[in-house]
């Protein structure tokens, strides 16, 4: 700390460092050097910019560069006039630090939580016109690659019929894409994978599945983790890339296994009304979690394929399907045997349907 | 008045300490966590106040004038402008892929990554021309008047005839690039010439390009010799087999220290030559680090980091600030009343482009 109170003056039009003392009139001052006298200036407009060591520098409002640097002990009358000392910025330096720590942390809870539980509330109110449109433009015709033949259409329908109650709500196709997997899509669109038929043993396994993707729709998943999604990358915006998507990925997943088990508790249920049996969709389950890894991790990926529904195939899904199995009830085939075989082989019989990815896709 | 540097033995001296820093650092730490990184703006902003006021220019210390507030609308304004445009066109691609039309998605998507890389451009000399406006020296800022917009056509150009003869011209690109960023800059009245010239690089470039394949050419040689040797000693058994690993280990080891230091000391001839080619008015710089100087600076950074457990990382900035500034020089002399103050506009928003490509600094 300097002994003496010195005052040093840029006037922002040169570079010349000019030795003053402050003249103090009222509200406003002037600045005395030698035989000149600069101002005056109005107090009000004098601003803090920063601190130079020991030196405090103030500027004065609209005029680019004007400095007035004060270094030792301020008189007591002048620094009452002066503004306050910036630390960390105009709320930190109010609040202090400790309770602005608190204070924006409570916010950015708040923030996180609004948008991990409105998707919930929101996606219902969202015009089913929207979700239909932008089904429409996502999917189109899926690069004509769905299958469709009159007899395989007609056991389709008549799976989605026993497992709806408004079928009409839903499209239910079949892609000619050799992937065990099947998705869910806005705009009520359910997507299985001809792979998917043509690994299954019996129609009470498709069924399974089928219902487990309505569930989806009914539940309105697909949209409330785009909106999830969208609320996140808003809020996780500022956090520098690879900690926020890692936050973010973490979120989504949280979310996506607990849709899963609602989409699962819904088969069952449309199972049970329909009067098929769960011990296919169980077994099925059983078999293609030896095969889980190419069929998941293809799924994981970004973008559409982050908000498809993906299905992590585990031992206690299977077991929730053979829990939910009525001792006695006189269950029925899904599909009978010759509607089984139309829909198995629709995608063979089609041969105007496009195959693949339209790229190398495994 | 006029300040005549060659009496002098630095005209950049720093004054700062890194428990001073450390003071600064960890709150913003801390307000950057609990405000989900929104404060980080703020904590650049407070980072380089204290940066530039430890920071001696012959008599006077330097001045950050940067607001946070800039930096987050530049921030804001980069996610509406840029940020949701290009996850709607992610989905649109995404969603063409998904009807097959994979040559316009790939179209799409050139597209978008050239739109990218000319703004990278537009933002680096943006962050340059931001960070000289709100630089004060003796109450005189730096500035430009041009938006940038040219140099990110000069950016794709020049760094696609750098790659197009197997990446031989990088050296010329990277240096022109520098001048023609720093030949639109001025401070105070005064415009900054750059004349930096490319061809004194490529010895050191072609050192960094070569690492590789003498590495290989090597690793042949000591093969061959160890496989000759491997006959002779076929009766000891497996020593030859040992002397093989040994060699995999090494030569793997190599690439991964030989190469970063070989780009090391390319990069140190870069900025060398680079600021030894700048003049301002009678002034001239030059940077006098050389490869051992850098290789030391990296070393004690990663310890640093690696010590500390990541922690450390927050120090980066200051040690960043502290080794340019140590090793920055100029010659010649100032004229105090002729330094008047630039007439370049000043824009409000700050390095939002830059910040987030998250590119480096000048």
């Amino acid at each position: 700390m300097d002994t003496f109170f010195n005052v040093w003056h840029y006037d922002g039009r040169s570079a010349v460092r000019r030795k003053v003392e402050i003249q103090t009139i009222g509200r406003q001052f002037f600045l005395l050097e030698n035989e000149r006298r600069h101002g005056p200036f109005s107090f009000s407009d004098v601003e803090y910019v920063t601190r130079k060591e020991n030196v405090d520098v103030y500027g004065l409002a609209d005029v680019d560069g004007w400095r007035l640097m004060l270094s030792g002990p301020v008189p007591a009358e002048l620094a009452e006039l002066l503004p306050a000392y910036r630390k960390y910025g105009g709320w930190v330096d109010r609040l202090g630090l400790g309770k602005a720590t608190i204070a924006f942390t409570l916010a950015s809870a708040a923030a996180i939580a609004v948008v991990l539980l409105s998707p919930q509330w929101l996606a219902p109110l969202i015009p089913s016109s929207v979700d239909k449109k932008l089904g429409d433009a996502l999917v189109g015709d899926f690069g004509g690659r769905f299958c469709s033949t009159p007899a395989g259409d007609a056991a389709l329908q008549k799976l989605v019929n026993s497992l709806d109650s408004k079928p009409q709500d839903l499209q239910v196709e079949v892609a000619k894409i050799d992937m065990i997997n099947a998705v869910a899509l806005p705009g009520g669109k359910v997507i299985l994978f001809d792979g998917l038929v043509k690994q299954a043993r019996s129609p009470d396994e498709v069924a399974g599945v089928l219902a487990h993707e309505i569930g989806h729709v009914r539940e309105k998943h697909v949209m409330q983790a785009l909106l999830r999604q969208m609320g996140l990358a808003v809020v996780l915006g500022g956090v520098d890339g690879n900690s926020g998507a890692l936050v973010n990925n973490m979120l989504a997943m949280s979310y996506s296994r607990e849709s899963e088990a609602e989409a699962d508790a819904h088969s069952m249920k449309a199972l049970g009304n329909a009067n098929i049996s769960p011990v296919g969709t169980a077994s099925f389950f059983d078999r293609l979690s030896e095969l889980d890894g190419s069929a998941r991790n293809r799924d994981e990926g970004q973008g559409i394929a982050g908000y498809m529904s993906s299905h992590p195939l585990s031992r206690e899904r299977k077991k929730a399907f053979e829990k939910s199995i009525v001792k006695g009830k006189n269950y029925k085939p899904a599909l009978t045997s010759a509607e089984w075989t139309e829909l198995k082989t629709m995608c063979t019989q089609d041969r105007k349907a496009k195959s693949g990815f339209g790229f190398d896709f495994e | 008045m006029s300040e005549d540097l060659t009496q002098r033995h630095s005209a950049f001296r720093f004054h700062g300490s890194w428990q001073e820093f450390a003071k600064i650092a960890f709150p913003n730490l801390l307000l950057s966590i609990v405000t989900l990184g929104i404060y980080r703006f703020w904590a650049t902003t407070r980072e380089r106040e204290y940066l530039w006021a430890q920071t001696d220019f012959i008599d006077e210390r330097l001045e950050w004038t940067g607001k946070g507030m800039e930096l987050f609308i530049g921030f804001i304004m980069v996610f509406l402008l840029l940020g949701l445009p290009f996850i709607v066109i992610q989905l649109i691609s995404q969603g063409l892929i998904f009807r097959g039309e994979t040559v316009l998605a790939g179209v799409i998507t050139l597209l978008m990554f050239l739109l990218l890389f000319y703004l990278t451009g537009v933002a680096y000399f943006r962050a340059l021309r931001y960070r000289l406006s709100r630089t004060y020296w003796r109450g005189i800022r730096g500035g430009s008047n041009d938006p940038g917009f040219g140099y990110g056509l000069s950016y794709m150009w020049k760094s696609f005839v750098g790659w197009l003869p197997i990446f031989l011209l990088v050296p010329w690109s990277m240096i022109s690039l520098w001048n023609e960023r720093w030949n639109a800059m001025s401070f105070g009245p005064h415009r900054f010439e750059a004349n930096a010239d490319w061809k004194p690089l490529m010895k050191r470039y072609l050192l960094f390009y070569l690492v590789p394949f003498l590495l290989v050419a090597g690793l042949i040689t000591v093969a061959i010799v160890a496989a000759a040797s491997g006959d002779q000693l076929g009766a000891i058994g497996g020593a030859g087999m040992a002397v093989g690993g040994i060699i995999v280990v090494l030569a793997i080891l190599s690439l991964y220290i030989i190469l970063p230091l070989a780009a090391l000391a390319f990069y140190s001839k870069y900025f060398r030559l680079a600021v030894g080619g700048l003049r301002l008015h009678n002034l001239e710089f030059d940077f006098r680090a050389r490869a051992p100087d850098w290789i030391l600076f990296f070393l004690a950074n990663m310890a640093i980091v690696i010590c500390t457990l990541g922690i450390g990382y927050i120090f980066m900035p200051y040690r960043n600030w502290k080794f340019f500034v140590d090793h920055m020089e100029a010659y010649g002399e100032i004229n105090i009343d002729e330094l008047t103050q630039s007439k370049t506009i000043v824009s409000k928003h700050g390095e939002g482009l830059l910040d987030a490509f998250d590119v480096g600094a000048i």
